[in-house]
Protein backbone atom coordinates (compact mmCIF):
# COMPACT_ATOMS: atom_id res chain seq x y z
CA UNK A 1 0.00 0.00 0.00
CA UNK A 2 1.49 3.71 -1.04
CA UNK A 3 2.61 5.73 2.27
CA UNK A 4 0.68 8.67 0.59
CA UNK A 5 -2.51 8.13 -1.21
CA UNK A 6 -4.62 11.25 -3.03
CA UNK A 7 -7.90 10.53 -4.11
CA UNK A 8 -10.16 12.36 -6.25
CA UNK A 9 -9.17 15.12 -4.26
CA UNK A 10 -11.27 18.35 -5.51
CA UNK A 11 -10.69 22.07 -4.03
CA UNK A 12 -12.91 24.74 -5.34
CA UNK A 13 -13.02 28.57 -4.51
CA UNK A 14 -16.76 29.72 -5.07
CA UNK A 15 -17.82 27.33 -7.91
CA UNK A 16 -14.60 27.46 -9.88
CA UNK A 17 -12.51 24.71 -9.01
CA UNK A 18 -8.53 25.26 -9.05
CA UNK A 19 -7.95 21.02 -7.96
CA UNK A 20 -10.44 18.49 -9.74
CA UNK A 21 -10.31 14.63 -9.41
CA UNK A 22 -6.65 14.37 -8.19
CA UNK A 23 -4.98 11.22 -7.93
CA UNK A 24 -1.36 10.42 -6.67
CA UNK A 25 0.13 7.64 -4.90
CA UNK A 26 3.71 8.32 -2.86
CA UNK A 27 5.59 5.26 -1.92
CA UNK A 28 7.46 5.03 1.46
CA UNK A 29 11.48 6.82 0.83
CA UNK A 30 10.28 8.51 -2.29
CA UNK A 31 11.23 11.95 -3.62
CA UNK A 32 8.18 13.34 -5.45
CA UNK A 33 8.48 16.68 -7.28
CA UNK A 34 5.17 17.78 -8.55
CA UNK A 35 5.56 20.52 -11.39
CA UNK A 36 3.11 22.93 -12.76
CA UNK A 37 2.84 26.45 -13.77
CA UNK A 38 2.59 29.72 -11.12
CA UNK A 39 -1.00 29.72 -9.79
CA UNK A 40 -2.24 26.21 -10.60
CA UNK A 41 -2.66 25.42 -6.60
CA UNK A 42 0.11 23.32 -5.71
CA UNK A 43 0.85 25.22 -2.70
CA UNK A 44 -2.34 24.51 -1.98
CA UNK A 45 -2.67 21.14 -2.38
CA UNK A 46 0.64 20.62 -0.18
CA UNK A 47 -1.19 22.58 2.34
CA UNK A 48 -4.44 20.33 2.01
CA UNK A 49 -1.91 17.28 2.46
CA UNK A 50 -0.69 18.77 5.43
CA UNK A 51 -3.68 19.05 7.18
CA UNK A 52 -3.56 22.81 7.74
CA UNK A 53 -6.34 23.22 4.86
CA UNK A 54 -9.07 21.20 4.98
CA UNK A 55 -10.52 18.66 2.44
CA UNK A 56 -13.44 19.77 0.39
CA UNK A 57 -13.97 16.84 -1.72
CA UNK A 58 -12.16 13.28 -2.15
CA UNK A 59 -9.48 11.50 0.45
CA UNK A 60 -5.85 11.75 1.47
CA UNK A 61 -4.58 8.84 3.74
CA UNK A 62 -0.80 9.27 5.33
CA UNK A 63 0.34 6.02 6.26
CA UNK A 64 -3.59 4.39 7.30
CA UNK A 65 -4.18 7.93 8.78
CA UNK A 66 -6.89 10.95 7.43
CA UNK A 67 -3.85 14.22 7.42
CA UNK A 68 -5.46 16.58 10.70
CA UNK A 69 -4.95 12.97 12.18
CA UNK A 70 -1.46 12.40 10.79
CA UNK A 71 -0.32 16.32 11.63
CA UNK A 72 -1.26 15.96 14.98
CA UNK A 73 0.64 12.97 15.52
CA UNK A 74 3.78 14.42 13.94
CA UNK A 75 4.22 12.71 11.08
CA UNK A 76 4.27 15.84 9.03
CA UNK A 77 6.80 18.33 8.14
CA UNK A 78 6.04 21.35 5.96
CA UNK A 79 8.42 23.52 4.40
CA UNK A 80 6.98 26.99 2.65
CA UNK A 81 8.45 28.75 0.21
CA UNK A 82 9.81 31.62 2.10
CA UNK A 83 12.04 30.19 4.83
CA UNK A 84 9.64 31.76 7.67
CA UNK A 85 12.38 31.84 10.40
CA UNK A 86 11.95 33.80 13.59
CA UNK A 87 14.71 36.36 13.14
CA UNK A 88 14.38 37.26 17.08
CA UNK A 89 16.07 33.65 17.46
CA UNK A 90 19.49 32.34 17.12
CA UNK A 91 20.04 29.52 14.31
CA UNK A 92 19.95 26.93 17.26
CA UNK A 93 17.09 28.50 18.76
CA UNK A 94 15.09 28.25 15.16
CA UNK A 95 15.53 24.28 14.68
CA UNK A 96 14.72 23.88 18.56
CA UNK A 97 11.61 25.85 18.21
CA UNK A 98 9.13 22.81 17.71
CA UNK A 99 10.80 20.72 20.50
CA UNK A 100 10.24 23.74 22.61
CA UNK A 101 6.53 24.10 21.73
CA UNK A 102 6.08 20.15 22.49
CA UNK A 103 7.77 20.61 25.72
CA UNK A 104 10.49 18.99 25.07
CA UNK A 105 14.36 19.64 26.08
CA UNK A 106 16.79 18.19 23.27
CA UNK A 107 19.75 20.62 21.92
CA UNK A 108 21.57 17.24 20.82
CA UNK A 109 19.27 16.86 17.88
CA UNK A 110 19.42 20.11 16.43
CA UNK A 111 23.11 19.70 16.77
CA UNK A 112 22.95 16.53 15.21
CA UNK A 113 21.24 18.27 12.36
CA UNK A 114 23.48 21.08 12.03
CA UNK A 115 26.15 18.60 11.83
CA UNK A 116 24.66 16.29 9.58
CA UNK A 117 24.99 19.68 6.91
CA UNK A 118 28.20 21.01 7.85
CA UNK A 119 26.03 24.02 9.67
CA UNK A 120 27.19 23.51 13.22
CA UNK A 121 29.92 26.57 13.59
CA UNK A 122 27.05 28.77 12.69
CA UNK A 123 24.63 27.30 15.27
CA UNK A 124 25.09 30.88 17.54
CA UNK A 125 24.78 33.32 14.41
CA UNK A 126 21.38 35.29 14.12
CA UNK A 127 19.36 35.17 11.71
CA UNK A 128 20.16 37.95 9.88
CA UNK A 129 23.71 36.90 9.59
CA UNK A 130 23.14 33.98 7.51
CA UNK A 131 23.03 34.24 3.69
CA UNK A 132 19.43 33.49 1.71
CA UNK A 133 20.54 29.23 1.11
CA UNK A 134 21.55 29.26 5.15
CA UNK A 135 18.11 29.98 5.67
CA UNK A 136 15.99 27.64 2.97
CA UNK A 137 18.13 24.95 4.46
CA UNK A 138 17.85 25.67 7.75
CA UNK A 139 14.31 25.82 7.70
CA UNK A 140 14.41 22.39 6.00
CA UNK A 141 16.00 20.95 9.41
CA UNK A 142 13.72 22.83 11.50
CA UNK A 143 10.86 20.45 9.32
CA UNK A 144 12.72 17.72 10.44
CA UNK A 145 12.84 18.09 14.31
CA UNK A 146 10.24 16.42 14.98
CA UNK A 147 11.29 13.72 12.68
CA UNK A 148 8.07 13.31 10.74
CA UNK A 149 8.09 10.61 8.08
CA UNK A 150 7.12 13.00 5.27
CA UNK A 151 8.20 16.22 4.41
CA UNK A 152 6.38 18.61 2.17
CA UNK A 153 8.71 21.09 0.97
CA UNK A 154 7.32 23.94 -1.20
CA UNK A 155 9.37 25.60 -3.93
CA UNK A 156 12.71 25.51 -0.99
CA UNK A 157 15.04 26.82 -3.94
CA UNK A 158 12.84 29.28 -6.02
CA UNK A 159 14.55 32.61 -4.95
CA UNK A 160 17.68 31.42 -5.05
CA UNK A 161 20.65 31.91 -7.66
CA UNK A 162 22.06 28.60 -9.45
CA UNK A 163 25.40 27.83 -7.22
CA UNK A 164 23.11 27.88 -3.80
CA UNK A 165 20.43 25.62 -5.32
CA UNK A 166 23.37 23.15 -6.65
CA UNK A 167 24.81 22.82 -3.07
CA UNK A 168 21.57 22.41 -1.39
CA UNK A 169 20.56 19.59 -3.68
CA UNK A 170 23.06 17.68 -2.52
CA UNK A 171 22.33 18.67 0.99
CA UNK A 172 18.77 17.65 0.77
CA UNK A 173 19.33 14.23 -1.02
CA UNK A 174 22.05 13.50 1.91
CA UNK A 175 19.02 14.66 4.81
CA UNK A 176 16.71 12.62 2.72
CA UNK A 177 18.60 9.38 2.21
CA UNK A 178 20.42 9.57 6.11
CA UNK A 179 17.01 10.13 7.90
CA UNK A 180 14.76 8.29 5.23
CA UNK A 181 11.95 10.24 4.21
CA UNK A 182 9.57 10.35 1.59
CA UNK A 183 9.20 13.53 0.01
CA UNK A 184 6.87 15.75 -1.54
CA UNK A 185 8.25 18.52 -3.11
CA UNK A 186 6.49 21.22 -5.35
CA UNK A 187 8.18 23.78 -7.88
CA UNK A 188 8.42 24.77 -11.18
CA UNK A 189 11.81 24.17 -12.04
CA UNK A 190 12.04 21.19 -14.58
CA UNK A 191 15.79 20.45 -13.77
CA UNK A 192 15.04 20.46 -10.22
CA UNK A 193 13.11 17.52 -10.25
CA UNK A 194 15.00 15.84 -12.26
CA UNK A 195 18.05 16.12 -10.27
CA UNK A 196 16.26 14.95 -6.96
CA UNK A 197 13.55 12.82 -7.42
CA UNK A 198 12.46 9.82 -8.26
CA UNK A 199 8.80 10.43 -9.45
CA UNK A 200 7.86 13.59 -11.36
CA UNK A 201 4.30 14.70 -11.56
CA UNK A 202 3.18 17.44 -14.04
CA UNK A 203 -0.13 18.79 -13.43
CA UNK A 204 -2.40 20.54 -16.19
CA UNK A 205 -4.45 23.82 -15.59
CA UNK A 206 -7.23 24.90 -14.79
CA UNK A 207 -8.49 22.81 -13.03
CA UNK A 208 -5.58 21.06 -11.86
CA UNK A 209 -4.95 17.90 -12.72
CA UNK A 210 -1.78 15.09 -13.51
CA UNK A 211 -1.35 15.15 -16.58
CA UNK A 212 1.62 12.68 -16.68
CA UNK A 213 3.73 10.94 -13.98
CA UNK A 214 7.55 10.32 -14.57
CA UNK A 215 9.09 7.34 -13.14
CA UNK A 216 12.77 8.11 -13.33
CA UNK A 217 13.64 4.82 -11.49
CA UNK A 218 12.07 3.10 -14.61
CA UNK A 219 12.74 5.40 -17.05
CA UNK A 220 15.65 8.46 -18.16
CA UNK A 221 13.44 11.30 -18.26
CA UNK A 222 14.06 13.46 -21.07
CA UNK A 223 13.61 17.62 -20.11
CA UNK A 224 11.85 18.20 -23.42
CA UNK A 225 9.09 15.68 -22.92
CA UNK A 226 8.41 17.83 -19.61
CA UNK A 227 8.61 20.76 -21.26
CA UNK A 228 6.13 19.87 -24.09
CA UNK A 229 4.13 18.29 -20.97
CA UNK A 230 3.54 21.45 -19.44
CA UNK A 231 3.06 23.73 -22.42
CA UNK B 1 29.15 60.42 22.66
CA UNK B 2 29.79 61.83 19.48
CA UNK B 3 26.40 62.75 18.68
CA UNK B 4 25.91 64.84 22.08
CA UNK B 5 29.00 66.92 21.99
CA UNK B 6 27.35 67.76 18.59
CA UNK B 7 24.23 68.56 19.82
CA UNK B 8 25.80 70.24 22.45
CA UNK B 9 27.82 72.48 20.12
CA UNK B 10 24.64 73.07 17.79
CA UNK B 11 22.76 73.74 21.33
CA UNK B 12 25.38 76.37 22.30
CA UNK B 13 25.40 78.25 19.09
CA UNK B 14 22.00 78.48 18.97
CA UNK B 15 21.69 80.19 22.08
CA UNK B 16 24.76 82.38 21.31
CA UNK B 17 22.98 83.53 17.79
CA UNK B 18 19.70 83.82 19.86
CA UNK B 19 21.15 85.71 22.65
CA UNK B 20 22.70 87.96 20.13
CA UNK B 21 19.43 88.35 18.19
CA UNK B 22 17.84 89.38 21.21
CA UNK B 23 20.92 91.96 22.37
CA UNK B 24 21.18 93.93 19.02
CA UNK B 25 17.33 94.05 17.96
CA UNK B 26 16.95 95.26 21.72
CA UNK B 27 13.57 92.49 21.72
CA UNK B 28 11.94 93.43 24.92
CA UNK B 29 11.25 90.45 27.46
CA UNK B 30 7.63 90.35 26.74
CA UNK B 31 7.93 89.29 22.85
CA UNK B 32 11.19 86.91 23.46
CA UNK B 33 12.92 86.59 26.34
CA UNK B 34 17.02 86.11 25.86
CA UNK B 35 18.32 82.57 27.20
CA UNK B 36 20.33 84.28 30.07
CA UNK B 37 16.82 85.67 30.71
CA UNK B 38 15.60 81.97 30.57
CA UNK B 39 18.29 80.85 33.01
CA UNK B 40 17.87 83.16 35.29
CA UNK B 41 14.11 82.60 35.53
CA UNK B 42 14.69 78.59 36.15
CA UNK B 43 17.12 79.21 38.49
CA UNK B 44 15.18 81.31 40.57
CA UNK B 45 12.07 79.89 40.13
CA UNK B 46 13.61 76.00 40.14
CA UNK B 47 11.75 74.59 43.20
CA UNK B 48 8.30 75.66 42.00
CA UNK B 49 9.18 74.52 38.00
CA UNK B 50 10.42 70.86 39.27
CA UNK B 51 7.19 70.67 41.78
CA UNK B 52 4.94 71.18 38.16
CA UNK B 53 7.59 68.88 36.62
CA UNK B 54 6.70 65.90 38.84
CA UNK B 55 2.52 66.20 38.50
CA UNK B 56 3.13 66.33 34.52
CA UNK B 57 6.00 63.78 34.90
CA UNK B 58 3.33 61.82 36.94
CA UNK B 59 0.28 62.32 34.54
CA UNK B 60 2.26 61.79 31.35
CA UNK B 61 3.82 58.29 32.58
CA UNK B 62 0.42 57.04 34.35
CA UNK B 63 -1.86 57.90 31.01
CA UNK B 64 0.93 56.74 28.76
CA UNK B 65 1.00 53.39 30.54
CA UNK B 66 -2.60 52.86 31.01
CA UNK B 67 -3.09 53.40 27.28
CA UNK B 68 -0.66 50.87 26.26
CA UNK B 69 -1.55 47.99 28.41
CA UNK B 70 -4.90 48.59 27.87
CA UNK B 71 -4.74 48.57 23.71
CA UNK B 72 -2.04 45.46 23.73
CA UNK B 73 -4.47 43.74 25.88
CA UNK B 74 -7.24 44.78 23.32
CA UNK B 75 -5.17 43.60 21.15
CA UNK B 76 -4.64 40.26 22.12
CA UNK B 77 -8.37 39.94 22.68
CA UNK B 78 -9.21 40.85 18.99
CA UNK B 79 -6.51 38.98 17.55
CA UNK B 80 -8.90 35.78 18.27
CA UNK B 81 -12.38 37.65 17.88
CA UNK B 82 -12.86 38.78 14.32
CA UNK B 83 -15.72 40.21 15.77
CA UNK B 84 -13.92 42.50 18.16
CA UNK B 85 -11.71 43.55 15.62
CA UNK B 86 -14.20 44.65 13.33
CA UNK B 87 -16.07 46.91 16.11
CA UNK B 88 -12.56 47.92 17.33
CA UNK B 89 -11.31 49.59 13.89
CA UNK B 90 -14.27 52.05 12.81
CA UNK B 91 -14.79 53.10 16.63
CA UNK B 92 -10.82 53.73 16.81
CA UNK B 93 -10.98 56.38 14.09
CA UNK B 94 -13.95 58.05 15.01
CA UNK B 95 -12.67 58.79 18.43
CA UNK B 96 -9.26 59.88 16.74
CA UNK B 97 -11.17 62.29 14.57
CA UNK B 98 -12.56 63.95 17.68
CA UNK B 99 -9.72 66.63 18.54
CA UNK B 100 -8.49 66.81 21.93
CA UNK B 101 -8.96 70.35 22.46
CA UNK B 102 -12.75 69.93 21.84
CA UNK B 103 -13.02 67.11 24.40
CA UNK B 104 -11.06 67.85 26.96
CA UNK B 105 -13.82 70.56 28.78
CA UNK B 106 -15.97 67.31 28.43
CA UNK B 107 -13.71 65.11 30.50
CA UNK B 108 -13.12 68.01 32.77
CA UNK B 109 -16.54 67.92 33.38
CA UNK B 110 -17.04 64.09 33.79
CA UNK B 111 -14.09 64.08 35.82
CA UNK B 112 -12.89 67.20 37.73
CA UNK B 113 -9.85 69.41 37.43
CA UNK B 114 -7.43 67.02 39.06
CA UNK B 115 -5.05 63.96 38.22
CA UNK B 116 -7.41 61.74 36.65
CA UNK B 117 -9.04 64.07 34.46
CA UNK B 118 -5.74 65.02 33.18
CA UNK B 119 -4.78 61.27 32.93
CA UNK B 120 -8.24 60.52 30.73
CA UNK B 121 -6.84 62.94 28.79
CA UNK B 122 -3.52 61.55 28.61
CA UNK B 123 -4.94 57.95 27.57
CA UNK B 124 -7.84 59.50 25.18
CA UNK B 125 -4.61 60.60 23.52
CA UNK B 126 -1.80 57.59 23.15
CA UNK B 127 -4.29 54.55 23.08
CA UNK B 128 -6.06 54.47 19.90
CA UNK B 129 -2.68 55.32 17.50
CA UNK B 130 -1.21 52.81 19.63
CA UNK B 131 -4.24 50.49 19.15
CA UNK B 132 -4.29 50.96 15.31
CA UNK B 133 -0.83 50.39 14.82
CA UNK B 134 -0.48 47.31 17.04
CA UNK B 135 -3.98 45.83 15.48
CA UNK B 136 -2.38 46.50 12.07
CA UNK B 137 1.32 45.08 13.29
CA UNK B 138 -0.28 41.57 14.05
CA UNK B 139 -2.25 41.46 10.68
CA UNK B 140 1.17 41.91 9.04
CA UNK B 141 2.36 38.56 10.87
CA UNK B 142 3.36 36.11 7.72
CA UNK B 143 0.15 33.34 7.87
CA UNK B 144 2.46 30.77 7.27
CA UNK B 145 3.88 31.39 10.87
CA UNK B 146 0.67 30.62 11.92
CA UNK B 147 0.79 27.48 10.13
CA UNK B 148 3.91 26.65 11.47
CA UNK B 149 3.03 27.04 14.83
CA UNK B 150 -0.46 25.16 14.26
CA UNK B 151 1.56 21.97 13.22
CA UNK B 152 3.46 21.71 16.25
CA UNK B 153 0.44 22.05 17.70
CA UNK B 154 1.32 25.21 19.88
CA UNK B 155 -1.39 26.84 22.83
CA UNK B 156 -2.71 30.35 22.36
CA UNK B 157 -0.18 30.94 24.83
CA UNK B 158 2.65 30.21 22.93
CA UNK B 159 1.57 31.59 20.39
CA UNK B 160 0.85 35.01 22.11
CA UNK B 161 4.41 34.74 23.86
CA UNK B 162 6.82 33.07 20.89
CA UNK B 163 5.01 34.83 17.99
CA UNK B 164 2.94 37.70 18.08
CA UNK B 165 4.94 39.60 20.99
CA UNK B 166 8.65 39.40 19.14
CA UNK B 167 7.04 39.91 15.93
CA UNK B 168 5.10 42.90 16.80
CA UNK B 169 7.64 44.08 18.95
CA UNK B 170 9.15 46.81 16.61
CA UNK B 171 5.86 47.79 15.43
CA UNK B 172 4.96 48.63 19.93
CA UNK B 173 7.94 50.44 19.95
CA UNK B 174 7.34 51.93 17.11
CA UNK B 175 4.07 53.07 18.55
CA UNK B 176 5.09 53.85 22.05
CA UNK B 177 7.55 56.63 20.68
CA UNK B 178 4.31 58.02 18.95
CA UNK B 179 2.51 57.75 21.83
CA UNK B 180 5.51 59.53 24.34
CA UNK B 181 5.28 62.67 22.37
CA UNK B 182 1.21 62.77 22.18
CA UNK B 183 1.36 62.11 25.69
CA UNK B 184 3.47 64.96 26.51
CA UNK B 185 1.05 67.08 24.64
CA UNK B 186 -2.02 65.69 26.09
CA UNK B 187 -0.99 66.64 29.67
CA UNK B 188 0.08 69.73 28.56
CA UNK B 189 -3.15 70.37 27.14
CA UNK B 190 -5.07 69.02 29.87
CA UNK B 191 -3.44 71.20 32.15
CA UNK B 192 -3.99 74.07 30.06
CA UNK B 193 -8.06 73.33 30.08
CA UNK B 194 -7.80 72.07 33.70
CA UNK B 195 -7.00 75.32 35.70
CA UNK B 196 -4.67 73.36 39.09
CA UNK B 197 -1.44 72.61 38.81
CA UNK B 198 1.58 71.53 36.77
CA UNK B 199 4.05 72.69 34.00
CA UNK B 200 0.76 73.32 31.41
CA UNK B 201 -0.77 75.16 34.31
CA UNK B 202 2.46 77.10 34.88
CA UNK B 203 3.00 77.94 31.29
CA UNK B 204 -0.60 79.56 31.47
CA UNK B 205 -0.18 81.11 34.59
CA UNK B 206 3.13 83.13 33.44
CA UNK B 207 1.84 83.93 30.16
CA UNK B 208 -1.09 85.77 31.70
CA UNK B 209 1.23 87.51 33.82
CA UNK B 210 3.40 88.51 30.82
CA UNK B 211 6.44 86.33 32.79
CA UNK B 212 7.78 84.90 29.34
CA UNK B 213 11.09 83.89 30.61
CA UNK B 214 8.98 81.61 32.85
CA UNK B 215 6.79 80.29 30.14
CA UNK B 216 10.14 79.82 27.43
CA UNK B 217 11.43 78.23 30.86
CA UNK B 218 8.49 75.81 31.33
CA UNK B 219 8.11 75.20 27.37
CA UNK B 220 11.55 74.14 27.13
CA UNK B 221 11.77 72.05 30.00
CA UNK B 222 8.71 70.00 28.89
CA UNK B 223 10.48 69.58 25.45
CA UNK B 224 13.42 68.27 27.29
CA UNK B 225 11.23 65.72 28.84
CA UNK B 226 9.53 64.67 25.73
CA UNK B 227 13.26 64.54 24.03
CA UNK B 228 14.05 61.88 27.05
CA UNK B 229 11.15 59.81 27.15
CA UNK B 230 11.58 59.36 23.47
CA UNK B 231 15.12 58.44 23.68
CA UNK B 232 14.71 56.29 26.53
CA UNK B 233 12.10 54.38 24.96
CA UNK B 234 14.57 54.54 21.61
CA UNK B 235 17.24 52.44 23.89
CA UNK B 236 15.04 50.22 25.00
CA UNK B 237 14.17 49.25 21.57
CA UNK B 238 17.61 48.63 20.89
CA UNK B 239 18.41 46.53 23.90
CA UNK B 240 15.18 44.41 23.35
CA UNK B 241 14.50 44.68 19.40
CA UNK B 242 18.10 43.54 18.72
CA UNK B 243 17.60 41.52 15.51
CA UNK B 244 16.73 44.23 13.33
Amino acid sequence: MAYLNIENLSEKYGNLYVIKDFNLCVNKGDFVSIIGKFGVGKSTLLKIIAGIMPIQEGSIIVDGLAPKEALAQRMIGIKFQKSNLLPWRNVLNNLLLPLELSGINDNDRALELLELVDLKPISDLSISQISGGTEQLLSILRCLMLDPELLLLDEPFSSLDEITREGLYEKIKIIQTAKRKTVLMVTHSINEAIRLSDKIIVLSEKPTKVKKVFNAKKDKININEIKKCLR
Amino acid sequence: MFKVKKSLIYLTIISLLWQALVYFFNIPTYILPSPIDIFVSFSNNHMLILRNLGITILEILTGFLLANLASLMLVCIAFYNKRIENIIFPVSIIIKTIPIIAIAPIIILWFGTGFVSKVVIVILMCFFPSLINMVGATRMIDRNLFYIFEIYSASKKQIITKLIIPATLPYLFSSLKISSSLAVIGAIVAEFMAVNKGLGFLIMSSYYSLNMPMVFASTLLICLIGLLFYYLIDTIEKCLVNWQ
